[in-house]
């Protein structure tokens, strides 16, 4: 039985007439890291906030088919007990950061005392989070005064401390350099190495193609394309309907025409288009 | 941008040690003191007794005053001022000026007026100084204040800088495409509405994403909540809050007594 399991899930917005996501089928196995890409307005934040409880218990709107999670069904589940399970970092880093709190090591403890957790154990919990995402050095500081990106990061780790079993991130690196980058795409493989089932909506093909076991493709609401990364992220439908590719599996392409790539598959990473080039 | 949002001074004091509600209902016991206690020399003996001992017991002191310099002094003169001047009592006229008349009646009672806002700025201060704001919500809520209360309050706290700080973005974004923030009021006024739009609605989208963010973090748990500083609450507290109250009652009780 799969970890995740959405059944012809469809949902419309209240006030809209075409539906945000439509005819979903997505089973993710425990421990899983799939990567979901899509242009804008596919639906990609719908389908998080759809796993993360928020569809429909804040949204509210039309909604048909299951949400299943850890053989639980969100339908049948309140908001509050949903999100023990589910956690859910998104794209705005800002509009994250609670408010309530005056330094960085107290926004990260502020789930953690939300649910009741021990004031020593919670010391523990925020320490450990914070060196893993490697922000220990900001635990000081006001959440207020951090750069976008550091933002990102002090999200991200509000949401792991409170350990979920399935984590959702919408565009967690969208304000970072690429070392930052790379540094959460690893954070984040090593949470699935240690069983955390993870969603997570991304557009930078090349760490996608590293790190994730799977890769779905939205586009108007709907799964246009699912497969290992090397498959979808190569694939000629994605190319000519408009998804993004990286450069090197672009250079590889126009190679390929000239005749210069030799090989059956095309590259998404560096190393695999060094490899192709020897 | 704003490292600092709120007065809290970190410091390891008697007074930062103390309870926050016990802070708060000393901060009120002075208030009511200085307003209501029948006797002249009230609001000036809490100066000397209470505002500046408790700004040294906080290691405050510099702070203090330097706050109460820039913030409390001209409030409390120029109430000064307005009530010497205009309050048309007694008949002991030791200046005049035109029409006015300042007597020493209502030079007392001027005297006095601006000594209680003294002293009730000062009781505010030094409790903003000393106490951490999530302490003190932490602390509420324990006993009882509803969570989601405590959360406006703290965060609107917060949010006020940042309100400001995105207006003048907005008006230095419109003022870059011609809107006149310069002329004469009635213009601006007019001119002003462009503003409202993106603060307003932009800030709707914000709560929206605010209110899943906390929602995400467990805010609205039904497990009773831990906090991650310790709150302390020793007996000492207790009996000091019991005083303190009693002498609010004693000093309303013979306020009203005497009148
Ligand atoms: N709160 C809302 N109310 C009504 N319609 C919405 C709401 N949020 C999103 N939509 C609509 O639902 C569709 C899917 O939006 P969604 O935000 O899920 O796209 P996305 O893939 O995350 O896009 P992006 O790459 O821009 O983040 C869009 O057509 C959008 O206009
Ligand atoms: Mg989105």
């Amino acid at each position: 039985m799969a970890f995740v399991n959405l059944q012809n899930l469809a949902y419309k917005y209240p006030l809209t007439k075409t539906n945000a996501l439509e005819n979903i089928n997505l089973q993710v196995r425990e421990g899983e890291f799939v990567a979901v890409i899509g242009p804008n307005g596919a639906g990609k934040s719908t389908l998080c906030y759809a796993l993360a409880g928020f569809v429909p218990h804040f949204f509210k709107g039309e909604i048909s088919g299951e949400i299943e999670v850890d053989g639980r069904k969100s339908g049948e589940s309140t908001l509050d007990e949903w999100v023990l399970n589910v956690g859910l970092a998104f794209q705005n880093p800002f509009n994250q950061i609670s408010g309530a709190k005056y330094t960085v090591f107290e926004e990260i403890a502020f789930g953690l005392e939300n649910i009741g957790v021990p004031r020593d154990e919670m010391k523990t919990r925020v320490e450990e989070a914070m060196s893993l995402t490697g922000i220990s050095d900001l635990a000081d500081r006001s959440p207020y005064s951090l750069s976008g990106g550091q933002q990102q990061r002090v999200a991200l780790t509000s949401i792991l401390v409170m350990r979920p079993r399935l984590l959702v991130l919408d565009e967690p690196t969208s304000q970072m350099d690429p070392i930052g980058t790379r540094e959460v795409f690893g954070v984040v493989r090593r949470m699935a190495e240690e069983g955390m089932t993870v969603v997570m909506v991304e557009h930078k093909m090349e760490w996608i193609a590293h790190f994730a076991d799977r890769v779905i493709a939205l586009k108007e609401g709907q799964i246009f394309l699912e497969g290992t990364p090397g498959d979808v992220l190569t694939s000629d439908v994605l190319i000519e309907n408009g998804f993004g590719i990286s450069r090197y599996t672009s250079v590889a392409r126009e190679a390929k025409k000239q005749g210069l790539w030799k090989k059956e598959k095309l590259p998404v990473t560096l190393d695999e288009a060094v490899e192709g080039f020897k | 941008m704003h490292e600092r949002l709120s007065f809290h001074i970190k410091r390891d004091s008697v007074l930062h040690r103390l309870n926050p509600l016990t802070k708060l209902v000393l901060t009120l016991a002075l208030i009511f003191l200085a307003f209501t206690f029948p006797w002249y020399w009230m609001p000036h003996l809490l100066i000397l007794i209470a505002v500046i001992p408790l700004s040294l017991l906080g290691k405050v002191f510099r702070e203090f005053w330097l706050t109460a310099l820039k913030l409390i002094l001209p409030a409390a003169g120029f109430l000064f001022l307005m009530q010497a001047f205009f309050q048309p009592i007694g008949t002991d006229v030791i200046f005049k000026f035109y029409f006015l008349d300042i007597t020493s009646e209502s030079l007392m009672f001027a005297f006095k007026n601006a000594m209680r806002v003294f002293v009730m700025v000062s009781a505010f201060t030094l409790f903003l100084l000393t106490t951490h704001p999530s302490e003190l919500m932490s602390d509420l809520t324990r006993r009882g204040l509803p969570g989601q209360f405590a959360y406006v309050i703290i965060s609107t706290l917060q949010i006020i800088p940042q309100m400001q700080a995105k207006a003048q973005t907005i008006i230095s974004a419109q003022r870059s495409r011609g809107l006149d923030t310069e002329s004469t009021f009635f213009k601006r006024a007019g001119s002003v509405l462009p503003l409202v739009g993106p603060l307003v609605f932009g800030s709707l989208v914000e709560v929206e994403e605010r209110a899943i963010a906390i929602e995400a973090r467990g805010f609205t748990s039904k497990h009773a909540k831990t906090s991650l500083h310790e709150i302390p609450d020793s007996d000492f507290d207790k009996i000091l809050r019991w005083i303190l109250f009693a002498l609010i009652v004693f000093s309303i009780g013979l306020n009203l007594w005497l009148s």
